[in-house]
């Protein structure tokens, strides 16, 4: 029992220690763990996107940068590989966020698109980065929605939007098969002006820290899918048939996840011991 | 090669980071207040040569310059000139730096406060109404709801298991959702013994949405610095320390 209650009081730095040596394993030796359960939440996103019609895009807003890359860069990587296997078109924005996005995403999509084969301004387009207010983006993703060329008359390279082929489909953004937007915390303006107003369907590729406040708009259907971190990325590969960086990551974080409630166990075990202890020494 | 001095410093600066975890010091706060200093300098040149140069200054010189033409007319358009009135409400935050004149900033603010507000108005009605039809659901497993009216995933074949298993489900949803509300009511006295059950389950709701952000939080934090461990093992030590050391050792 004495032993039991010392679990209560170990340094906590020790306990950094044993998640850090074992998150590190995985880097060392790697490990592959089984496809587990893909979430109701990542399948719709998956079946939204893989049901896009050949004359229909799929638009990404890509708005993310070093902050959240930890996870949005492995959604991103997914849903592109995705796209390209399908050969389905799609457009790149950066909506309000950070003007840093552009060039995150270009570095992840262009890879990507040069080994799939794809023409850029006729499978591609990336707009580029839309200056808003953060917590006002209502009329930015309004004019987005109803007004595409408007919002962005030329593209990332200063081309006039109207010279590119891909964008003669779609002048609104709610003419898309869907939108998927990746950052740290997608806007709920998103939902009220895009999909509520447009019609536009959505897929939110989000931190874990923000999929809480999430799902009540997924059980609404007024969010069609969502990735939840990297856990929702390597569902993704795994419906798509890849193994990229959210699978990658899944192991070391199944381990570092597994520290921190055996951490959490332990811990509960030695306050109760110690409770005991001390009950019986009273 | 190119970006091997980048990911270099990358790599110093990420194990300085870490080295917090085990005590503070003086290289620690240098590369703390560089790497803070720097993305504010990144951000404002990215920000002029992304947004303003391209959709403000261009436009007002192109003008100024007679070389922005008018499609329709085929004549010059002097129409960019008018971006330069975009510097008078601009201007007018400034003016929050003087006690005599600060009351010219209460323009520009009162004139974004106001936006705001309606915005949020009407963010707010689009964003609730249907989360309120939504929780409107159906708890009788024999009947199969009319689709106009569910949200959500399709409805089970009515008498299954599966139909049985939904309308739990939305029966716990109900019972969360109104002992949630009703912890938070605050109208009347809530004290009574057969009302304290009810508050009790609504705390407990309100305890499993806490642990589950919880839980949410420490896969982030752990996912970030997964992407650093990442970063150190693949970027830096695969591809520069193992490919660098044996050609610095072999003189190749």
């Amino acid at each position: 029992m004495r032993f039991l209650a010392h679990l209560h009081r170990i340094d906590r730095r020790w306990l950094y220690v044993a998640t850090l040596v074992l998150m590190l394993v995985p880097f060392v030796k790697p490990l592959t763990l089984p496809a587990g359960h893909v979430s109701r939440t990542t399948r719709a996103a998956f079946e939204l996107i893989d049901s896009c019609p050949p004359d229909k895009v799929v638009i990404i807003d890509s708005s993310w940068d070093a902050g959240s890359q930890a996870e949005n860069r492995a959604q991103l990587e997914a849903v592109v590989a995705h796209l390209c296997r399908r050969k389905i078109k799609f457009i790149v924005t950066s909506l309000g966020v950070t003007p840093l996005g552009p060039d995150f995403a270009r570095d992840i999509i262009r890879p990507q698109v040069e080994r799939a084969g794809y023409e850029y301004g006729r499978d591609w387009v990336q707009l580029g980065f839309v200056q808003g207010v953060a917590g006002a983006l209502g009329p930015v993703i309004d004019r987005f929605s109803r007004d595409l060329w408007g919002l962005y008359p030329r593209d990332i390279h200063n081309t006039p939007v109207e010279q590119l082929p891909l964008m003669q489909a779609v002048r609104r953004g709610a003419d898309a098969h869907a939108l998927c937007c990746f950052t740290y915390a997608p806007v709920y303006e998103w939902i009220s002006f895009a999909n509520a107003q447009y019609g536009l369907r959505l897929v939110f590729g989000c931190m874990t820290i923000m999929c809480p406040a999430y799902y009540p708009y997924i059980d609404s259907g007024q969010l069609a899918g969502m990735l939840v971190g990297n856990v929702g990325a390597a569902e993704y590969e795994a419906l798509n048939g890849t193994a990229g960086r959210g699978t990658r990551l899944g192991v070391p974080a199944a381990f570092g996840n597994g520290a921190v409630i055996a951490a959490a166990v332990l811990g509960n075990i030695g306050l109760w011991a110690e409770r005991r202890a001390r009950r019986a020494a009273a | 090669m190119t970006d091997t001095p980048v990911i270099w410093l990358a790599a110093f600066v990420t194990v300085v980071v870490f080295s917090y975890a085990l005590k503070d010091s003086y290289i620690y706060r240098l590369v703390q207040h560089a790497t803070l200093g720097a993305t504010v300098g990144v951000t404002v040149v990215v920000t002029w040569k992304q947004v303003l140069l391209p959709r403000w200054w261009a436009p007002i010189w192109a003008a100024a310059q007679g070389t922005a033409i008018d499609p329709a007319t085929s004549r010059p358009d002097y129409g960019g000139l008018l971006w330069l009135l975009a510097l008078i409400p601009g201007l007018l935050w400034y003016f929050q730096l003087s006690k005599k004149w600060f009351w010219l900033s209460t323009l520009i603010t009162g004139l974004f406060v106001g936006t705001a507000a309606g915005l949020a108005f009407k963010n707010q009605i689009l964003l609730i109404m249907p989360q309120l039809a939504a929780s409107i659901k159906p708890l009788n497993p024999f009947v199969r709801p009319d689709p106009a009216l569910l949200y959500g995933p399709a409805w089970p074949e009515p008498g299954t298991p599966a139909a049985w298993a939904a309308a739990l489900n939305n029966a716990l949803f109900l019972a969360a959702l109104l002992a949630t509300l009703f912890y938070f009511f605050f109208s009347v006295r809530t004290d009574h013994r057969f009302l304290q059950a009810p508050r009790r389950f609504g705390r407990l709701a309100i305890m499993v949405c806490l642990g589950a952000m919880f839980g949410s939080t420490v896969m982030t934090r752990m996912a970030y610095l997964l992407d650093r461990l990442m970063f150190l093992s693949h970027d830096w030590w695969q591809e520069q320390v193992l490919v660098l050391l044996p050609r610095v050792w072999g003189g190749g």
